[in-house]
């Protein structure tokens, strides 16, 4: 019977994985050899196939190591143990892959979307107390009333004290090359950094992203640079508290006047906090 | 139509078996851990196309079949 399975003695499978093995062909065979169903199970042969070659390319030593079963249904059961593997390790050391699948079992992956890590100005309440201090001094451009309440709370500042804002920024704030941290913060909150994590939002139809080296690698190296947005924030965070009438002037002068103090172009400190 | 019954016409359909049914069948007998090289997935990704198209086909004709209208025979079947 092992020959007919193409279970030859040569290869090196443990029991279990000859029995898991025997039970899917079993299975399969006992069901109606109909088209669809063929159809189907190719499909799903592929896909894990292209994911265990993605699996030993990224993570070669964990490959080599694994026990999980090729064969046998993981937590998410349109997949084999070893491709759900491969999905934690990319949650644990990539980006965070399962948090839209968390308690899902029956959740595919063929394509996947990505958790907005920003926060959505869109169509969900703003919780101030949550924001950090830069993020909601940047909202006085957009949610004006709420935010100057609650800076006037925090920081004892009022609107009355700064100059009025126009409506509309300066074509300044959207260049990325100036290197200001005043910039990158108030493209953070325009939702127009250019990095998918920073740029999304529930209230838009999610972008749906395939398994291959370089869309993971890709969203990788983005999800680095979204963390390190909000690890510079810190710095920002740490001036406006310390004096906030003299940070928010600026802010509203790069704003209005799209003009940047000498002091504030790049101050950079390594510090690692996040937005809620 | 060329004066061709239905039912003759589907005599006349060529046969075969889905060619996604044959790459299961050599898919189940595979060694899940032989991985399967790019020129190997090609080749599935070609029968796939092929294997939906029939299955398209099919399910279009099915459908067509279903919505003939109903034809009374010019012979009395045996018994009626």
């Amino acid at each position: 019977m092992s020959a007919a399975l193409g279970l030859a003695i040569s290869h090196p499978l443990s029991f279990d994985e000859r029995l898991s093995k025997s039970i899917e062909y079993l299975s399969y065979k006992a069901r109606s050899h109909d088209a669809n169903a063929a159809y189907d199970y190719v499909s799903a042969i592929v896909s894990e196939q292209q994911k265990y070659a993605l699996y030993k390319e990224m993570f070669p030593k964990e490959w080599s190591c694994s026990r999980a079963s090729l064969y046998r249904r993981g937590q998410y059961e349109k997949y084999s143990e070893r491709v759900n593997e491969l999905f934690h390790l990319i949650n644990e050391r990539c980006f965070p892959l399962l948090e839209f699948a968390h308690d899902d079992p029956e959740s595919e992956f063929e394509h996947f979307a990505i958790p907005p890590l920003n926060v959505d100005l869109c169509c969900e309440e703003i919780y101030f107390d949550n924001l950090r201090t830069s993020y909601a001094a940047g909202l006085i451009f957009y949610f004006p009333d709420e935010a100057w309440e609650f800076l006037n709370e925090r920081l004892k500042v009022s609107r009355g004290a700064f100059p009025e804002i126009n409506s509309d920024p300066h074509p300044n704030v959207w260049n990325r090359k100036s290197g200001s941290l005043l910039g990158e913060l108030l493209r953070l909150i325009d939702h127009s950094t250019g990095n998918p994590w920073l740029d999304s939002n529930y209230c838009q139809t999610a972008d749906w992203y395939s398994w291959d080296r370089e869309t993971i690698d890709e969203l990788t190296k983005e999800f680095k640079a979204a963390n390190e947005v909000f690890e510079r924030l810190g710095c920002l965070d740490e001036q406006i508290e310390a004096d906030p009438k003299k940070m928010l002037s600026a802010l509203i002068n790069f704003w209005n006047n799209g003009r940047l103090p000498d002091q504030r172009r790049v101050k950079r400190k390594r510090r690692w906090r996040k937005i809620q | 139509m060329d004066g061709r019954s239905p039912l003759e016409i589907l005599i006349e359909e060529g046969e075969q078996i889905n060619p996604a049914i044959l790459l299961a069948e050599e898919f189940m007998r595979r060694d899940a851990a032989d991985l399967l090289v790019a020129e190997e997935i090609q080749r599935a990704e070609e029968i796939l196309y092929n294997a939906r198209t029939e299955i398209d086909l099919i399910r279009r004709q099915v459908t067509a079949f279903e919505r003939s209208p109903a034809h009374p025979s010019p012979e009395l079947p045996l018994g009626f």
